[in-house]
Formats: C-alpha cells, sequence, structure tokens
C-alpha cells in the first residue's frame, strides 16, 4: 500500500505542503486544518524538524464506533452522516493529524497535495509495510 | 479574500486596541507591505517627529499575497521613521509571522504611544492583549523567543534584544532567533516604546474565489519559474555565493573599504558555509529555502548571509569563518544589525590603526572582535562609544573622510567604486546606503553593464527601484527574479481585477516618490544624497578594480541625470507635474 512519507533532512520548514492540503481539502489556506503537521522551529536544542502524516496505520477505521471513517483503495474517506462527533478519531490517530472541524473532522485522503507541492520532495508517497 | 480589511491599531501610552477597516483606496495604489506602510505614516505622522518619542508610529504590514500559495510571499513590512537616518525607514523580514498575523485576520498593525512599563502585545485572533514584560527586558531575543514560546506555545514573535531597548540606530527586529527586520534603528523603535515583544497565533483562514485553480495555477508557476536555474542558486548556496563573485569582480569590502579584495576570501566564502552546514531552511510558502543552519564548534546559526560575512568578515579583516558565524549570533540575538555593526566595528579599527583614537581594536584581531556586539548593544566600555554608528562616531572623533555611511546608514557589501550604479543606487535610496531599493551590482560588477561609466546608470537604478517598490509592497522576497508581469498576471488570478505590468509599473514609481516625499517634507535634498569621500577621493590598489574610485563628478553627473529621469528638480525635489501625474 501506498502513503504519505516524511523525510526530515530534505524539510525546508516552507509550510507550502499545509497550504496546498487546507487548499484542496477546506478550500481555503489555513495550515491548521491541514491534514497533517510539519514543524520547523529554533528551539533550545537547536533546529528541530519533524513531521507527522498519515500512514495509513487504520488506528482510526478500526477506533471509529460508528464506522464514519473507512479505508477503500488505500484511502481513508469520511462519511460524515454517520459521525457523531465523539472526537475518538482526533484523540487516537497516532500521528495526530485527524483535523476536528465545527461538525465532523477532516482525515488525509492520500491526496498528494502536499507531496506535489513540497519543493524539496521531503514529502513523498510511497509503498509502506502494511 | 485576499485582503483581510482590517487594521489593528494599538496604542502603548492608553493600553486600548481598535480595529478598523483598511483603507481600501491606499491599498488600491499601494498594494501594501513597503507602500502601504509608508502611505499610513506620511498621513498619520507630524513632519519632524522624533523617532524616538512616543509620538512615532511602528507599522506591521502584510500585502495582498501574504498567507497563500503564491511562491515566496512570507516577508512582513515593519516601518516607521528612522532613528538612524530620520527618513522613513520600511524594513522586510522573513520568517513565518506576516502569514500567522494574516491568519488571525488582519492586514496590518499599527503601534502608537509608549508604555509606561516595559510590555509585550499578545495577538491570538480576536484577543488581544499587553502583558508584561517585566522579566524579559534586559533579556536577548533568543532567550526572549523561547520563554515566549514555552509559556505561550506554538507562537511566532518579533522580539528585540538589548541592542534596541538601549535605543541604539543599528537595532533590529529578531523573529525565529535567525530572521532579522534589520535597518536603520527599526528595533529602537520598539525600544522606544518599550514594547519587548510581538507575539501572535492566528487560527483563521483566507479564502479566495476558485482557490484550486488558483493553487494549481500557482503550482504551475512555481515550478516553471521560481524553482529554475535563474533562482536555484539560493537553495544550492545562499547569498554566501556572493563572495567569490565580489571578490573576483574587486567589489568585497576589505578593511573599512580600504580594499575590494580579501586574501583570506575562502574562510569565508560559500564552499566555507557549506563545509559546516546543517540544514536548508526557508521562510514560509517559500521552494527556494536560501538560509544556511551551520553549526561549528560550539557556536550555530541560520547564517551567515552575504552581508554579514563581507561587512563582519573581511572588512574587518577578519578571515575566520567561526569567528563570523559567533558574531553573527552574537549580533542576531542581541539585535545588531550586521551590516551596521560590522562596519562601525571596522570603522573603529581603522580609526585605532590611523593613530586617530584609540578603540582598542584593529583588524583582524579575533578575540577583541567577538567582545564587540555584546559591549556595543549594552553600551558597555568601549561600546558605548560604537554605539553611536559610524556617522556620529566620525562627528566626534573624527575619520570623516573614511565614515562608510550615507544619511547616517552604514554601507552594504558592494563597494561602489567598482560599480558605479551601487554607489547611485546607495545614494538615492530613501533609507540611507541600502542594496535592497536597487542591486545593479547584478548585472554590472556580475554581469555585463560596464561597472566604471557613469553612462546608463540612472536608468537602470530608476527601473530597479521602482520594481522593487512592487515587489516588497506585494509582498514578494527579493529572491525570485520575478517579473513584473508575472507579478501583474498572479495579484490579477488573486485579486480578480485586471493589473498590468505598465500599472505596476506605475505604483511602483508612486511608491518611490512617496518615499521621497515623505523625506522631502523633513527637510532632505541633494545635499544628503552624497556618498563618502573615500569613494570619491581613494583609488582602490588591488585586484579587479585597483586604480579606481568613483569620481565626483561622474556621481554627481549621474545624480543629475536621475533626477532629470525621475521628474525632480536640480536639488532633488518633486516637481509638481510629477506629484500630480503619480496622483501624490
Amino acid at each position: 500500500m501506498k502513503a504519505l512519507a516524511f523525510h526530515s533532512e530534505k524539510c525546508i520548514g516552507c509550510k507550502l505542503c499545509h497550504l496546498a492540503c487546507s487548499a484542496q481539502n477546506e478550500g481555503e489556506f489555513n495550515p491548521r486544518l491541514a491534514r497533517l503537521k510539519i514543524t520547523s522551529i529554533h528551539n533550545r536544542d537547536g533546529l528541530m524538524v519533524k513531521g507527522q502524516t498519515c500512514d495509513l496505520c487504520l488506528a482510526c477505521v478500526e477506533a471509529c464506533p460508528e464506522d464514519a471513517i473507512i479505508e477503500k483503495n488505500g484511502r481513508l474517506s469520511f462519511l460524515p452522516e454517520l459521525c457523531t462527533d465523539c472526537g475518538i478519531c482526533v484523540d487516537i490517530c497516532p500521528p495526530q493529524v485527524i483535523v476536528k472541524k465545527s461538525i465532523g473532522v477532516g482525515v488525509c485522503v492520500q491526496c498528494q497535495s502536499c507531496s506535489n507541492w513540497c519543493p524539496t520532495a521531503a514529502l513523498t508517497f510511497e509503498e509502506v509495510n502494511k | 479574500m485576499a485582503y483581510m480589511d482590517k487594521v489593528l491599531r494599538i496604542n502603548l501610552t492608553t493600553g486600548k486596541s481598535t480595529t478598523e477597516p483598511l483603507n481600501k483606496e491606499w491599498a488600491r495604489e499601494y498594494l501594501g507591505g513597503k507602500g502601504l506602510s509608508i502611505k499610513y505614516l506620511y498621513e498619520e505622522l507630524k513632519p519632524g517627529v522624533d523617532p524616538l518619542s512616543a509620538n512615532n508610529k511602528l507599522i506591521l504590514m502584510t500585502g495582498p499575497i501574504t498567507g497563500t500559495l503564491v511562491p515566496n510571499s512570507g516577508k512582513l513590512a515593519i516601518a516607521a521613521k528612522s532613528p538612524a537616518t530620520g527618513t522613513i525607514l520600511d524594513c522586510s523580514i522573513g520568517g513565518h509571522f506576516a502569514s500567522e498575523l494574516k491568519f488571525a485576520g488582519y492586514d496590518a498593525v499599527i503601534i502608537e504611544g509608549k508604555a509606561d512599563k516595559p510590555v509585550y502585545l499578545y495577538i491570538e485572533d480576536d484577543k488581544v492583549e499587553l502583558r508584561s514584560a517585566a522579566t524579559l527586558w534586559g533579556k536577548g531575543a533568543h532567550e526572549t523567543e523561547h520563554l515566549l514560546y514555552e509559556e505561550l506555545g506554538d507562537v511566532i514573535t518579533l522580539a528585540i534584544g538589548q541592542a534596541g531597548e538601549n535605543l541604539l540606530t543599528m537595532a533590529c527586529i529578531s523573529s525565529e532567533l535567525y530572521r532579522q527586520a534589520g535597518r536603520g534603528g527599526i528595533g529602537a523603535v520598539m525600544g522606544s516604546k518599550n514594547l519587548k515583544a510581538i507575539s501572535v497565533r492566528g487560527t483563521g483562514g483566507i479564502k479566495i474565489p476558485d482557490i484550486r485553480k488558483f493553487s494549481a495555477a500557482m503550482n504551475k508557476i512555481k515550478r516553471e519559474d521560481t524553482m529554475t536555474d535563474d533562482n536555484m542558486w539560493a537553495y544550492s548556496d545562499g547569498t554566501p555565493m556572493i563572495v567569490d563573485l565580489s571578490q573576483s569582480t574587486g567589489i568585497l569590502p576589505t578593511r573599512n573599504f580600504q580594499e575590494g579584495t580579501f586574501d583570506e576570501y575562502r574562510a569565508i566564502n560559500s564552499d566555507a558555509v557549506k563545509s559546516v552546514l546543517k540544514a536548508k531552511k526557508a521562510c514560509f510558502a517559500c521552494p527556494l529555502a536560501c538560509s544556511n543552519y551551520v553549526k561549528m564548534g560550539k557556536t550555530e546559526v541560520e547564517g551567515p548571509e552575504y552581508e554579514t560575512l563581507a561587512l563582519c568578515g573581511s572588512n574587518c579583516g577578519i578571515g575566520d569563518m567561526e569567528a563570523v558565524i559567533e558574531f553573527n549570533r552574537l549580533c542576531d540575538d542581541h539585535c545588531l544589525d550586521t551590516i551596521s555593526a560590522g562596519n562601525t566595528v571596522a570603522f573603529a579599527m581603522e580609526m585605532t590603526e590611523k593613530g586617530i583614537h584609540d578603540f582598542g581594536i584593529r583588524f583582524g584581531e579575533v578575540e577583541k572582535y567577538l567582545t564587540m556586539p555584546t559591549l556595543i548593544a549594552t553600551r558597555q566600555g568601549v561600546g558605548a562609544d560604537l554605539a553611536l554608528g559610524v556617522k556620529k562616531m566620525a562627528e566626534k572623533f573624527g575619520g570623516r573622510d573614511f565614515a562608510m555611511e550615507i544619511k547616517g546608514l552604514e554601507i552594504p557589501g558592494y563597494e561602489p567604486r567598482g560599480s558605479w550604479a551601487m554607489g547611485l543606487a546607495y545614494g538615492t535610496s530613501d533609507r540611507g546606503a541600502c542594496h535592497m531599493r536597487a542591486w545593479p551590482a547584478a548585472v554590472e560588477a556580475f554581469g555585463d553593464i560596464d561597472p566604471f561609466t557613469s553612462e546608463g546608470k540612472a536608468e537602470l537604478v530608476i527601473g530597479m527601484q521602482d520594481d522593487n517598490s512592487v515587489k516588497f509592497s506585494a509582498i514578494w522576497c527579493d529572491f525570485w527574479a520575478i517579473s513584473t508581469e508575472r507579478m501583474a498576471e498572479i495579484l490579477t488570478l488573486l485579486l480578480g481585477r485586471e493589473f498590468t505590468a505598465a500599472e505596476l509599473k506605475t505604483t511602483g514609481e508612486r511608491i518611490y516618490n512617496l518615499a521621497h516625499l515623505f523625506n522631502e517634507r523633513e527637510g532632505f535634498d541633494r545635499k544628503d544624497d552624497y556618498l563618502p569621500a573615500r569613494i570619491y577621493n581613494e583609488k582602490l590598489t588591488t585586484g579587479f578594480t585597483a586604480g579606481r574610485s568613483l569620481p565626483k563628478e561622474e556621481y554627481e553627473k549621474m545624480l543629475s541625470e536621475y533626477y532629470k529621469l525621475r521628474g525632480w528638480d536640480e536639488n532633488g525635489k518633486i516637481t509638481a507635474e510629477k506629484k500630480k501625474a503619480l496622483n501624490l
């Protein structure tokens, strides 16, 4: 199965991935609505680069009590009509990339907007061991 | 929409904050960034205002492209009347502050008055608070940013260090440790207001029509016009690449501009930077990532940029990369502009060597050199004298003939005797000696245009100044060599009204003229558009520029032609016809 992968040594911290994701999936430029989290900051220990992306672990699919998140052909789908806003998926997601919205959640659908925009191939869409 | 249509106005004297709509008419004529912040200052500041008084204003201004997927749109303009020069002052700072401010819902922040005690400003969307900075005052910008991040979480911060608190005219504003609004004492304006820092968190978004179509168009432009051979030097090398270019063309400032080549240039060139490179780093929405995060010995910095390598390296006779990196880090932490600090230390070194005044430091003395940033920023010992900056040091101690400043601002890293248009660019810059209003060295010393003639230079400099005025107002970063046509195309797509390259050129001209009008109102004219005597009278002796000066009569010729082409009179005043044509 193919999914997003993050290569921290190549990341320049430009956040174009956040913008590309939110534009594609939420219809606005808003980094905090992106279904991935890339951090690149100077803290007391020096430059810290961290990437959180959906690797299709399917923990959300298993955890959702209403089957509102399903996996089909290597992609997650969110079914808003089934969601009860319980928030379990948001809490359980290992990379913490499910976005809580005013109604329902946003899950990564592996649309690859982020990796298509990434200028340094720090984000790639590649085979993962599943 | 691309504009948030909201300006946040904070009065530090009363502690009150209000919001108001962005002046749309002005935004149409001045875009944002540089142009729009200058317009607000021109309209709101009384002539003759003391830059370090409560009556000066500090403006943070984004632009219409800020916060979007437009490549290289991460910059913020910070503007005020300059304490270093008395001119208008707009700086641009990279990093992630500009976009964050826009996501918080604001195009701009206008800061007025003066707090009675040290404060910092915290903005989280609609929540705006002035909080005590008692525990932050006296600390460097780096520690200040760390403490605010630890207290507030994922905010982006603008902070001043000791130099800003102590009102140095070379004090800058830092963000994300290593990004600076560097020049003209913008950090002292913050310090004079008792404002230690501004932290922002924005959780909102920017909505534009047809956002997916717009994004696809930007991705194509990014691939085909931004990430091209013309611009990828930023990623492969960054600005340190210029060291070798300057050395080979004889315009690398060396030992306070006594020479244009430096024997030890290999110790401070791009290869030397690459040998200690740990990571590349970008500003928000920038695919070019010019920044080099380096570590060497016990020190680290995001940098050093060319200007630092030149002014704090060769110009101080320092051929030692680790020393330059540490000097750079100290300047960033204390918030000293490295161009002005490097020049100031170099001036003190020459004064000492020539026996005019003993500042206790000579060229190449690494250990003493590394004590300078702290001494200067805190005005301790000899630092109290160096804190004056080059112009005032020369007035007090002598050495006027080799005081490398214009209008009180120290000269950047391109020797004008080997790039005559650079001299004109410095002399006619709206904020004193600056290489960012126009950078003709690129096509002159580093290009095909004869650097040692006054012919055609006025037109060259004017074109660059006007183009950059648009760029810095939208706001694009300097490092994408974007055409005016491309700017018009993107603004048309983003704002949904037709922009043309011709219209933008007029916009650029209007912005540059407004900046000049501000300075005119402050009493500036031809007498202030000088170059240091050294440039006119002393010939360089080494390398490609050996035997070269920029004779005063040649400079004056360029200047007269420049005024004429600008539609200004012989004394450098904008004519009534030109004002009318530009709707000034």
